[in-house]
């Protein structure tokens, strides 16, 4: 594997992981909000607000590379946990309801419409619920992946093993791939990017955080 | 509309996705049919064939097994959806589904979905998530795919 780190436009001189270490050992909301979401900062979409990206490449020179950077981030409290047996699935036909929730970060902040629809899964999970941006445009988000579960803190360079215990607390990441519908104006980039996110899944109460990156 | 007041948390931390290199796929299409809907221009281009090689996973296309069903948007921008099947090196079958866009200025990245036997050689392909750049020939008959593992 191999990844180059890219100074966003206008930022200062940092890389990415060490933008990201700064970012999550600062740990508490309070540090985050204050770097990164602020609301009395007016919302620009410019790209000047991005992150640094990540270019990650292949073995062999020619290939192209593709880089991933950290586009906003959505807090999502659950309300009710239901499934329904199903024939066509051995995990049932789930509902999950989503509660609501905030989204914060640099290209994207707002809420999540509470009470906006839910996880309709069916052995791999399939979101459908709505954004409301904080200029308050709808945004539509269809979320589908797998639940391959990821450790928490995998060992730089090394592949993530499947999870020996489904259950353990170190084991509650997963991947998550979004198809967004914006309005036209400025969210409209959501329309023509594709994201891939991390997704870590938290108690008391239930709720997941999702880092949404835009594949560049 | 219920009201939702978002509790206080101390989980706002940026979770981090990498990408490792996996594979590529060189697929050859048939001339798109491109046909006008009330969606804009819908495209469907029959995949011919075409061939997978990687590390960890070497196919080849199931002739006529499917292709793109895209849309062109009034914007340009080409919703991609793609369907086809493959047939891995030992004979095993494996569906694959790409989702993503392929823009005017050259972007042209997907996700890939991929389910693979359970109980065969190549069950890793599973629970993966892919992201995938493609790069497409002049006259859109050729597309080489580019896999990479979103760890």
């Amino acid at each position: 594997m191999t990844a180059e780190f890219e100074e966003a436009p206008g930022s200062a001189p940092i890389s990415r992981r060490s933008f990201l270490g700064v970012a999550a050992t600062a740990g508490a909301g309070a540090a985050l909000d204050g770097i990164m979401t602020s609301t009395s900062r007016a919302a620009t979409h410019e790209p000047s607000q991005a992150a640094p990206a990540a270019y990650y490449g292949g073995p062999d020179p020619k290939i192209p590379k593709v880089g991933l950077r950290w586009a906003f981030s959505a807090t999502v409290f659950f309300a009710d946990r239901v499934m329904i047996n199903s024939i066509t699935s051995p995990s049932g036909r789930g509902y999950t309801s989503v509660g609501g929730g905030e989204i914060w970060g640099p290209r994207l902040q707002g809420r999540v419409l509470p009470a906006s629809g839910a996880d309709y899964y069916k052995t791999t999970f399939n979101t459908y619920y709505m954004f409301e941006a904080s200029d308050g445009a709808p945004i539509f988000i269809h979320n589908r992946g797998t639940m391959r579960r990821f450790q928490a803190r995998p060992e730089p360079g090394q592949p993530l093993l499947p999870p020996t215990d489904p259950q353990s607390a170190g084991w509650t990441r997963f991947r998550a791939t979004p198809v967004f519908t914006a309005p036209v104006g400025p969210h409209d980039w959501m329309n023509r990017t594709v994201f891939v996110a991390d997704a870590k899944r938290q108690s008391n109460p239930d709720h997941t955080v999702f880092t949404y990156y835009e594949v560049i | 509309m219920r009201d939702f007041v978002v509790p206080k948390t101390d989980t706002k931390v940026i979770g981090e996705v990498r990408l490792e290199y996996a594979f590529q796929l060189t697929a050859h299409y048939d001339p798109a049919r491109v046909s006008q809907t009330p969606k804009g221009s819908f495209r469907y281009q029959d995949i011919a064939s075409g061939e997978i090689r990687g590390e960890r996973f070497n196919a080849t296309v199931y002739p006529d097994s499917g292709g793109q069903y895209d849309t062109v948007r009034p914007d340009k921008i080409r919703d991609v959806d793609a369907h086809f099947m493959l047939k891995a090196d030992n004979g095993e079958w494996v569906y694959m589904e790409h989702v993503g866009y392929r823009r005017p200025d050259g972007y042209y990245r997907t996700i890939a979905y991929v389910e693979a036997d359970t109980k065969g050689a190549y069950d890793w392909l599973n629970n993966t998530t892919f992201v995938v750049t493609a790069q497409e020939s002049s006259d859109q008959r050729e597309v080489v795919f580019h896999y990479f593992v979103a760890n």
